[in-house]
């Protein structure tokens, strides 16, 4: 070959070399970067006052009089707001209305039987009740608006009735008023045309603010609040002023989507002024402040995942791969080590290594089904242990799964240490295992790190070989080995496939992931700073 | 510096090696009753909140739940690796016969409804459709909306992968002994088929009926809408019961009693329907 094409064939080839360490980096950037920074803002967000009312009430955490200074504040300008769709929602939904006239006069027949009034007298005002009533009924029931208002004025001719004050009764007016203002804005005929959207509507209102303050709390946690991130109320607040809709431009075409605001769609009755009333309050109803909720990492969790952090997970996490390293790697460098100085090139040796290169193919499930059939089922029962899924048994699996790696990185390491070393130790006397241990161990060190930093990493994210061996979605914070936990592998996949929970908290997904790469990261760290400080000492600096 | 690294190192060993064996013989506080749970990817979030519930209401019960499947959740109670099994089918016959086999006798609680909604993109202009037409879409035999009184455009049809419960109630209700044509795109959870088909013009899935929302449109089966009042009736034809599974009917008073009949109380059935499900009855 003559030295010009030489030359450029080096050119092509470190070309190509560079492009390959660029293509590696811009993959790094492209799926790292965005996972971390999604998942950072699990930990850095704008919270409302609706997460510090949580963090309070749940966690017991902040200061409990400015929180509920600030919840009063925030209320305080709710309150138009949740009195306005009330007021729009009543006359709309006329069965609730209903409901309660008629549980209304029942109440009134209570409170007449209990006050000490002579007997005709109180049939004489239950009749007058039952009249109420059935005025305000037919009111509800009529088809329309004249002839709804026509009963509704019947009523109301009432109000002024002497017999009536300070009793239930009162509420009767109260309501026919308010259905009468109803009616006066509201076009009958387009009553289910409204109930659509305003059901819309009162869902965006109920995940912005949460329930209204004094009414009964909702059994779920994830219910009980409003927004707590600003991120989400803005989609929340966008799906309250804008009507989505799905409108034919004809026969056997497909629909075009169309966003209408809300006030639009309202207009002319008493609802269109919640929309601007919103919009306009929406930073004092919430208070969005910066928030830096390092907590993340040391909370529990709450509502599958909604709520707090992944404390129990990142725990069960770093206990199942420290176990299983240290289950693993004594037993990895004897094997190596057995390889290395005392095995002969024989037959057997060759098909053990063969062996143990094909554990390092084999998939994780079928790690995972093994510890099912030998460590729960079997093993651990057998030694007295709790019988089902268990951080021990979790471990083990673990363990096995990443022996081949650290057995044949240890073997590479064991195998470059310089002859020079062992014979010398050997000149002066050293036994074999005096030998291995002092010497060849000692210099092998900083490369069986490197194989204890790759299964390491491995050993963190599997999910398959702790699946059915120490994973669980929901449970306590383990007390000891023979309980199973939670992982952050197995969190993010049981968030991902089980539930809406990704679709409604995907920062709490993302911050899984990152906390997840955070913790590899950091074990390798330490590892790598171990492995500088072992060679430094071998080079005798 | 050497000493205090070792010393450390030894009270982290004599910590997990104590702990161990603390556990083993029940441990040392409170006398606690533990509770595993495994089975249905769908019933689990069910079973998780209740779970939640449990820790105020019943402190002293500790709970575990796993979701991998109802195959494996049955398995496990067969193996009595657990007390209750979540799933969201009806035993079969072999695992029925396998379990008295082992001395285990299934008791099913019903403890929510759900309906199995077939979902289309928001754009796509049909309303309703009939069983045997979304049997033909699923065997291949219509592969175009314009067939349907659609718009032009090839149907992509996606299915739920083989293993779910979900996929099984759904070739129940309309495949019968048919096979689903090469085409179907199989998903592996109820997200991932919500988010192909809102994502996707043309495509047709199926999903539970909490995963119906404003980016994807339930259709008219047999001219009845999915809701709760129609899956709790029955009227919408793809509704099915989700299952508790248990040893024989739990002791009354025990924590798995407590458990297998939180759904009835008025919190158990707040519960299911924050969950996207349909309670039993109406509270």
């Amino acid at each position: 070959m003559n030295v010009p094409l030489r030359q450029s064939a080096d050119k092509v080839f470190t070309a190509l070399a560079l492009l390959s360490v660029v293509l590696v980096a811009a993959a790094l950037v492209g799926i790292l970067l965005p996972m971390m920074w999604r998942g950072g803002s699990a930990v850095v967000f704008r919270g409302t006052v609706e997460f510090r009312r949580m963090q309070l009430e749940q966690f017991n955490r902040g200061d409990s009089a400015a929180v509920r200074a600030e919840v009063e504040e925030a209320a305080k300008i709710r309150q138009r707001a949740f009195e306005i769709l009330d007021g729009f929602a009543a006359g709309l939904d006329t069965s609730e209305l209903e409901t309660k006239v008629k549980q209304l006069h029942r109440e009134f027949g209570v409170q007449i039987a209990n006050r000490d009034i002579p007997q005709a007298q109180a049939t004489e005002l239950r009749k007058l009740s039952k009249e109420l009533r059935d005025g305000l009924l037919s009111a509800l029931e009529a088809g329309s608006k004249d002839q709804a208002l026509s009963h509704l004025d019947e009523v109301l001719s009432h109000a002024g009735d002497g017999r009536l004050k300070g009793t239930l009764a009162s509420t009767y007016f109260d309501l026919a008023r308010k259905y009468h203002n109803t009616l006066t804005t509201v076009d009958l005929n387009r009553r289910g045309e409204y109930a659509e959207s305003l059901k819309q509507v009162m869902e965006a209102m109920k995940n912005l603010f949460g329930p209204p303050s004094g009414e009964r709390l909702p059994a779920v946690t994830m219910e009980q609040y409003g927004a707590t991130r600003w991120d989400q109320a803005t989609q929340h607040l966008d799906r309250l002023l804008w009507a989505e809709t799905w409108a034919g431009s004809g026969e056997g075409r497909t629909l075009a989507k169309s966003r209408v605001p809300r006030e639009e769609q309202f207009a002319g009755t008493e609802l269109a002024e919640l929309f601007p009333y919103v919009r306009n309050n929406i930073q004092a109803m919430l208070r969005p402040q910066w928030t830096f909720y390092w907590r993340y990492f040391t909370d529990d969790s709450m509502s599958g995942h909604y709520f707090g952090g992944v404390g129990p997970e990142v725990l069960g996490t770093l206990l199942v791969t420290v176990l299983a390293i240290a289950f693993a790697l004594p037993v990895g460098v004897v094997a190596a080590a057995y390889l290395v100085e005392c095995a002969r090139d024989s037959l057997a040796t060759r098909v053990l290594r063969m062996c143990v290169n094909t554990l390092a193919g084999v998939p994780s499930i079928v790690f995972g089904l093994f510890g099912l059939a030998f460590f729960v089922i079997y093993l651990l029962p057998k030694l007295g242990l709790r019988e089902g899924s268990s951080i021990l048994a979790g471990a083990l699996t673990l363990a096995l799964l990443v022996l081949p790696v650290i057995i044949r990185a240890s073997e590479e390491a064991i195998r470059t240490v310089p002859r020079a070393y062992k014979e010398a130790s050997m000149a002066l006397g050293a036994s074999r295992f005096r030998c291995f241990v002092t010497v060849t161990l000692p210099a092998a060190a900083p490369g069986i790190l490197t194989g204890l930093i790759l299964s390491m990493s491995r050993a963190a994210g599997e999910t398959a070989p702790i699946l059915f061996t120490a994973a669980v979605a929901m449970g306590p914070v383990p007390t000891s080995l023979s309980q199973p936990t939670r992982t952050l592998s197995y969190s993010s996949y049981d968030m991902a496939v089980g539930d809406k929970m990704a679709m409604l908290a995907p920062h709490n997904q993302f911050g899984m992931v990152m906390t997840l790469v955070a913790i590899v990261l950091l074990l390798n760290i330490v590892a790598i700073m171990l492995r500088g400080r072992m060679s430094k000492k071998l080079r005798g600096q | 510096m050497r000493t205090t690294w070792q010393a450390a190192m030894w009270v982290v060993l004599a910590a997990f090696l104590g702990g161990m064996p603390g556990s083993a013989v029940g441990g040392d506080e409170k006398e606690k009753t533990s509770l595993q749970i495994e089975g249905s990817t769908t019933v689990g979030p069910i079973a998780d909140e209740f779970t939640e519930a449990f820790k105020k209401l019943h402190p002293e019960i500790t709970i575990t739940v796993k979701k991998t499947g109802s195959g494996d959740g049955i398995a496990a109670l067969i193996d009595g690796r657990c007390p209750i099994a979540t799933s969201s089918r009806f035993m079969k016959g072999d695992e029925f016969k396998k379990a008295v086999e082992k001395g285990v006798t299934p008791v099913a609680h019903a403890i929510a409804m759900d309906g199995v909604c077939i979902v289309v993109h928001p754009s796509n202009p049909i309303k309703a459709m009939k069983t045997e037409q979304v049997k033909d879409i699923y065997t291949g035999k219509i592969t175009n909306w314009k067939e349907l009184g659609g718009a032009d455009k090839p149907i992509v049809v996606i299915s739920r992968d083989t293993s779910s419960g979900t996929y099984e109630s759904f070739t129940n209700f309309v495949m019968g002994k048919d096979k689903m044509f090469e085409k179907v795109e199989y998903v592996n959870s109820n997200p991932q088929a919500h988010s192909r088909v809102s994502t996707t013009e043309g495509a047709i899935g199926y999903v539970g009926l909490g995963f119906v929302d404003e980016k994807v449109k339930a259709l008219e089966m047999n001219g009845v809408a999915p809701n709760r009042k129609t899956v709790q009736s029955g009227q919408y034809p793809f509704s099915r019961p989700l299952f508790l599974f248990t040893n024989g009917y739990p002791d009354l008073g025990s924590a798995v009693h407590a458990f297998c009949t939180f759904y009835l109380t008025e919190k158990g059935q707040e519960i299911i329907e924050a969950k996207g499900f349909v309670p039993v009855t109406n509270y």
